[in-house]
This record gives structure tokens, C-alpha cells and sequence, in this order.
């Protein structure tokens, strides 16, 4: 048996009359990237959310570590890195205290890697989070999603709206830690260009739906249309289009 | 849709539901009143209570509703050192002139409405005298000024709540004075009116200098100073350290700011033994009633807070033990600066004599107990006041949170009027007092099937262990115990039976809401 780092059996979640997530079952193995990637509204955050303990399995079942995630939080988080597009770093903290107080979480928090990261990005440990620009704040929550080297990377749009020497930060980040051995690294985007440039497997999800889940490889190969090997943002578009049509 | 419509059917658009059942209100009590008329029924207002249960009371709910509808303030944070007035508005084609003026025209517009459909309800069909204009003006210029103080940015967080709150009161002295002084009402309408285009322009420059980014920040003097400090032991102190800066100083600057105004009052009446015995008692009831504010502070969860890797149980902990720093460092604060306030002006002969009176009718010992009972009464209240919502907070659920402040300031607007009729009618009171150990009874039953309740919950979920749960129990119930044996000492069983001091003592003990804050953290948590 494989080892699992994600497992999702079944997953139907409902909100009102919407169906977000329509029996889902998807599993990650520990090591590589994993790109998620869908439309907006397609069920991608919801199942983040589930991933991360957020949301209750209304039906099914989610194992992270072979844990659950509601019933073990602090078991689960704390192996978790995690970075999302809604940034949520409290404001009144110094970037020098917001890594005092992350560090606490952490047993394997890495000061010396803190501190090269927090170089690299050029954060002042001075400055106020809400004294940050908008790519700023992404660094400073990359820095402490990163810092203790988490087992699983969970990165929710994390470059929406954000300039490309920070997403390029953040696709560094992406490969260094999967250079790491065993590290896990689930990167959910809408920018597939990104996905392409890391991802070694890509699952599609539409309207709450698993649509496609496979190698990038055999994606490409599944799509080929004589001597031309679309992008993978060719493919989604022709798949959304299918899907509408 | 022209701006000035288009700020009208965003008020009418968001609080429709509020506006609807005021306009049902409304058509109700002019269909009473009808009936009375066309009955030929002469109404008199023989009492206080009657009029407050007809008018006052609906009123001041309108009132404070209007206030929180027309400065935007149902979806901000009062606390906040930025405007509150909605920075979406700031981006639109209209001059800081016109997004001041039609919010306050529809305030004042609203609040007159209030005032000439309350004085209907009193004068029509009754004969009461009751005055023309000057209170309709009252309530446009109270408005007018906590829209000006509200959507103005401030230095330090918190600021907001004290300077309106400071200002309002002013307001209502002179108000008071006035009326004491039986000013005509042309003199009423001058000493108000001249408010509303005052409170304009202090509000046009607030919104102006809110729109420019224009906060001003005290802390930023600090802001290029990195201090190094040590790494936290646990992720336990770091907690406790995040909801301290999160939360927990807020009280004690709070009080740090209000005190020197309640002690200067002191020292000023130190003459009068009856408004400086008033003083104190203030003094002495501004951590509670401060705390009562302060707790929404204290109880945001927080999309990072829910992040923590950390048990519910124990992210609760942390607020509970944050709660306590708090209400120690506010006493720690009150009592000190009080005492020496006392010594330095002479006010202190005041306390003594009461000191020296309730032991020659108590005797020492029990005059001493009754005094630390009171001071644990008043602190263990501040604590309480802090931590009791903490459910509704750690909930995340708006819905919950508008319910409670909409049945609290019900219960606000009630109860006095309620209180008041009850105790001077004898027949009533022997019925409360009869009725009073069921009454209690009853609620004990319900506080402590809503506690085992929690406690199933609590356990069902995976949250506290048996042993946890039969631990806080135990303390509980030491707690209940303690208390009851103090009480039953103090007080004498002829003025109140032992067992209405148990099921007294059981009520006040804290057990069901600070134990249900993990369940609803939880419940917030993964929903």
C-alpha cells in the first residue's frame, strides 16, 4: 500500500442548494508536486478546506497523515504548511514577532532558514504586517508556511493578483521544498502556466468533480492531436468548452 | 439613480427587515390607537411605567438602532483606529461634502420621523405635556455627532469609543442642566440645533482626511525599533502572548483612560458625601461595564487564530487565562490609583465612616467578609463580563452575534421600566417574592441541563476527556460550595433562606456559556 499523505473518499459537500464537491475521491502520495487546478467556483478551495480540518466532511471521508482532520487538528496543522490568496496574517504584528510566535507551533522550525528566507524577501523585522504591500504580506506567509519545512505544502492561489518576482518566490519555494526529500507539495492555481512549470501531477476538478487526475505526461499524450502537444492551458479551455457545449 | 438615492436604497436595501418591523411597529400602535379614539377611551399617563412601557422603551430601541443603521457601524469594527465610515464609498464621483451630507440628512430625517411618531403615540389621544421640537433636534444632533466621531480616524485603537462616548455625555449635561433650569423651549432648540451643522463639519473633515488615508498611528513612533526578545518556552505562552496584544490590554487602557476623569470627579465633590459615595460606586462598577465592551474584542476567532495547530480546549484556555490578566491588571490599576487618590484629597474619611458604620451593625468579621465579598463580587464580575460571550464570538456566526445584541438591548429597554412598576406595586412584589425560589429553581434546572448538556457535547466531539470533564466539575462545584458557605455566613437566615443563597450562589457561579466557548470554536472551527 502506497503511502498516503492525502485521502479523500467519497467527499460530497453541500452549501444550500449548491453542490460544491460531488463524491470526490482523490489521493496524494507522499513526494511530489500536485497541481489542482479548475475554474473559479469549482470546488477547489472547498476541498482545501476540507484537506486543512476547515470544513466538516458532510459525507465521506478525509485522511491527511491517515489522520482526520477535525478530529486531530493540532495533529494534522502542524505538519501542514499552508499559504492562501486571502492572506490573513494579523496586522498589528511585527514581521520579527509574527516568526517569534510562529516558531513556538513548530518543534522542526528552522531558524537559520527563517532567516535566509526572510533575507531573500527582503522583510523588514521591524515593519507592521499591515505596513506591507500585498507581495510582501505573500512573502512574509510563505516565510512562516515554509520555515519548519512541513511535511505537505498547501498553497490556495497563492500568487493571484500578486507580481511576477513574488510568484517567482513562490515557485522557488515550491521547488526547494520538494527537492527535500519526501516533501509533499499540493499547489492549487488557476494560473495553469504555473502548474505546468512545477507540477508532476495534475488533477482537474470541475463543478465539484474530479474531471481529470494524472501525470502531466500522460495528460499531454491523452490530448495529442497528431505532432501537437497542447498546453495545459489549452486542454482546460477545451474542456471547460466541452463541458458547457 | 442619482447619489443621493442611491445612498437611500443602500440604507433601506440593508437593514429592510429592521425598517419593516418598525413600519409594522408603527401601523400597530396607530391601529391601537384608533381604537381608542373611536371608543371614546381617555387615556392618562397616571404613572412613569405606563409611559416608559408606551413610549420610552420602544424609543430608545429605535434610537439605538438608527444610531448603529446611519454611521455605517453594524459592519465595522468601533474599535478600529480607521474610519468607520465604508471605505467602498471613498472611490465614488462625489465630493467628501456630499458623501457626509446625505448619510446625516437621512439621519437627522429618520431620527425627527422617530420623534414626531413617538410624541403622536403620548400626546394623541392623551393629555400629556409633552415638548414640541427640541427633542427631535436631541436626537438628529446626538446622531449627527456619533457619525462624526465614529467615521474619524484616530491615533490609538479604542480611542473611538471614549472620545464619543465622552462627548455624548457632555451633550446630555448640558441637556440636563438645562432642563433643570426649566429652559423654555426656544432656548432648548438653541442650545441643540446649532449641533447638527457643527457635527457636519467636524464629520466632513473626518471623512476628508479617512478618504486622503490619513490615520494617524501613536505605535508607529515605535515602528523602526525591532526588539529582540526571547524565543516563547511553549506554544502555550505564545498564545497567551498573541491574545494579550490581540485582546487583552484593551481593558485596562480602557480604565487607564477613564479614571483620571471619575477620580477628578471625586476629588471635585469630595464635599458632597452623597455624589462622592456615588463616585465611587462608579469607579467601582467602570471595570464591568467596560469589560461588557471590551469582551467583543476579546472573542474574535480569526481565520490565523484558527490555523494555530492547537486544540480548541486549548485556545480557549488561553483567552480564559488572558481574561484573567486583564481583570487583575485593571484592579491591580483601579485600586491602586483610587486608594492614593483617596489619601491625597481627604476622601478617604468618607470610606472610613462607612468602614465605621457597617462594623457597628455587622461586627467586624462579617463586615470584613461582606466588604471582600462585594470587591470579589465586582472582579469575579469583571472576568465574567469578559468571558461569557465568548461563545457567541468563537462562533463565527454574524446571525448569532446580531441576535444577541438585539436581545440584550431588548432586555436593556425592558427591564428598568419593568423593575421600577414592579417594586412600587406591593401586590407584585409579594408574587416576585413568592415566586422567587421557583423562579431561581428554575433557572438553576435550566443552567445546569444546559451545562450537562455541554458537557455530553464536549466529550462527543473529542474535546475534553472524561477526566478533564470530571476535574472542572469537581472545581465547580467547590467553587458553588465555597461561595454558599460565605454567603450563608454573611447573610442572616432570617433575611434570606439558606436554600434561595445555594440556588444564588449556583446562578452566579460561572458553568454553561464559558464551557460551551470550546464547543463553539469547534463548531466555527470545522463546519
Amino acid at each position: 500500500m502506497r503511502d498516503l499523505v492525502i485521502d479523500v473518499t467519497s467527499l460530497t459537500r453541500r452549501f444550500g442548494a449548491k453542490t460544491a464537491l460531488d463524491a470526490v475521491t482523490f489521493s496524494i502520495p507522499r513526494g511530489g508536486v500536485y497541481g489542482l487546478v479548475g475554474a473559479n467556483g469549482a470546488g477547489k478551495t472547498t476541498l482545501i478546506r476540507h484537506i486543512l480540518g476547515l470544513l466538516r466532511a458532510e459525507s465521506g471521508a478525509v485522511r491527511v497523515f491517515g489522520r482526520d482532520p477535525v478530529a486531530d487538528p493540532a495533529g494534522v496543522l502542524s505538519r501542514i504548511g499552508y499559504l492562501s490568496e486571502e492572506n490573513d496574517l494579523p496586522g498589528w504584528m511585527r514581521v520579527g514577532e509574527l516568526i517569534r510566535y510562529q516558531r513556538a507551533f513548530y518543534p522542526a522550525w528552522d531558524d537559520i532558514y527563517a532567516a535566509e528566507l526572510r533575507e531573500s524577501f527582503q522583510l523588514d523585522a521591524a515593519a507592521k504586517i499591515k505596513d506591507l504591500s500585498k507581495g510582501q504580506k505573500a512573502r512574509a506567509g510563505l516565510l512562516i508556511a515554509l520555515a519548519y519545512r512541513p511535511e505537505l505544502l498547501v498553497l490556495d492561489e497563492p500568487s493571484s493578483g500578486l507580481d511576477p518576482i513574488v510568484r517567482r518566490d513562490i515557485l522557488n519555494a515550491v521547488l526547494r521544498t520538494i527537492a527535500e526529500e519526501g516533501r509533499t507539495v499540493l499547489f492549487s492555481s488557476h494560473l495553469l502556466d504555473e502548474v505546468e512549470q512545477v507540477a508532476d501531477h495534475v488533477t482537474m476538478i470541475d463543478q465539484g468533480r474530479i474531471a481529470i487526475s494524472a501525470t502531466l505526461q500522460e495528460i499531454r499524450e491523452s490530448h495529442r492531436a497528431g505532432d501537437h502537444v497542447p498546453s495545459l492551458d489549452q486542454i482546460f479551455v477545451n474542456r471547460l468548452r466541452g463541458a458547457v457545449q | 439613480m442619482s447619489p443621493a438615492s442611491a445612498i437611500a436604497w443602500e440604507f433601506r436595501a440593508r437593514h429592510r427587515w429592521g425598517l419593516l418591523a418598525l413600519a409594522a411597529y408603527s401601523l400597530i400602535l396607530a391601529a391601537v390607537k384608533l381604537v381608542i379614539v373611536m371608543r371614546g377611551i381617555t387615556v392618562t399617563f397616571v404613572d412613569a411605567e405606563s409611559f416608559a412601557f408606551a413610549d420610552v422603551v420602544p424609543l430608545t430601541a429605535t434610537f439605538i438602532y438608527f444610531l448603529s443603521v446611519f454611521t455605517f457601524g453594524l459592519g465595522g469594527d468601533i474599535a478600529a483606529r480607521q474610519s468607520m465610515y465604508p471605505a467602498r464609498l471613498f472611490t465614488l464621483p462625489l465630493t467628501t461634502g456630499a458623501l457626509v451630507f446625505w448619510p446625516m440628512l437621512y439621519g437627522a430625517i429618520a431620527m425627527t420621523a422617530l420623534w414626531i411618531l413617538s410624541r403622536l403615540a403620548v400626546v394623541w389621544p392623551a393629555d400629556v405635556r409633552v415638548p414640541l421640537a427640541w427633542p427631535a433636534f436631541l436626537a438628529a444632533s446626538l446622531l449627527a455627532w456619533t457619525q462624526a466621531l465614529t467615521w474619524m480616524p484616530y491615533a490609538l485603537r479604542g480611542m473611538r469609543v471614549i472620545v464619543t462616548v465622552l462627548w455624548l455625555m457632555i451633550i446630555d449635561t448640558i441637556v440636563m442642566v438645562a432642563l433643570n433650569l426649566q429652559a423654555p423651549e426656544p432656548v432648548m432648540i438653541a442650545l441643540v440645533a446649532p449641533q447638527i451643522p457643527l457635527a457636519y463639519l467636524v464629520a466632513r473633515f473626518a471623512v476628508a482626511r479617512a478618504r486622503r488615508g490619513d490615520t494617524p498611528d501613536w505605535h508607529a513612533a515605535t515602528a523602526g525599533r525591532a526588539r529582540t526578545a526571547a524565543p516563547f518556552r511553549s506554544n502555550t505562552q505564545a498564545q497567551l502572548w498573541f491574545e494579550w496584544r490581540q485582546g487583552g490590554r484593551a481593558l485596562p487602557l480602557l480604565v487607564a483612560l477613564l479614571l483620571p476623569f471619575e477620580l477628578a470627579m471625586l476629588v471635585l465633590f469630595r464635599g458632597t458625601p452623597a455624589i462622592a459615595g456615588e463616585m465611587l460606586l462608579l469607579i467601582a462598577f467602570t471595570p464591568p461595564i467596560m469589560a461588557a465592551f471590551v469582551a467583543a474584542t476579546m472573542s474574535r476567532p480569526g481565520a490565523f487564530a484558527v490555523m494555530r495547530p492547537m486544540p480548541d480546549t486549548a485556545l480557549i484556555a488561553a483567552k480564559l487565562r488572558v481574561a484573567i490578566y486583564s481583570t487583575a491588571a485593571t484592579w491591580l490599576l483601579l485600586l491602586a490609583t483610587t486608594l492614593i487618590v483617596l489619601r491625597l484629597s481627604g476622601t478617604g474619611t468618607l470610606v472610613a465612616d462607612q468602614a465605621r458604620q457597617l462594623r457597628e451593625i455587622f461586627g467586624t468579621a462579617r463586615a470584613v467578609s461582606l466588604v471582600l465579598l462585594a470587591l470579589a463580587f465586582v472582579v469575579a464580575s469583571t472576568w465574567k463580563l469578559l468571558v461569557q460571550s465568548l461563545f457567541i464570538g468563537m462562533s463565527g456566526r454574524a446571525w448569532l452575534a446580531k441576535a444577541s445584541v438585539f436581545g440584550t438591548l431588548t432586555l436593556l429597554a425592558i427591564f428598568p421600566p419593568l423593575a421600577h412598576w414592579a417594586l412600587h406595586n406591593h401586590e407584585v412584589m409579594k408574587f416576585v417574592w413568592n415566586g422567587m425560589p421557583w423562579f431561581l429553581g428554575f433557572l438553576v434546572c435550566l443552567k445546569t441541563g444546559a451545562g450537562a448538556w455541554i458537557a455530553h457535547r464536549l466529550h462527543a466531539w473529542h474535546l475534553m476527556s472524561e477526566r478533564a470533564l470530571l476535574a472542572g466539575a469537581l472545581a465547580w462545584n467547590a467553587a458553588v460550595f465555597a461561595l454558599f458557605a460565605l454567603l450563608a455566613w454573611t447573610v442572616p437566615e432570617l433575611l434570606v433562606r439558606h436554600y434561595v443563597l445555594a440556588l444564588v450562589a449556583i446562578l452566579v457561579t460561572p458553568l454553561a456559556r464559558v464551557s460551551a466557548a470550546p464547543l463553539a470554536l469547534a463548531w466555527n472551527r470545522h463546519r
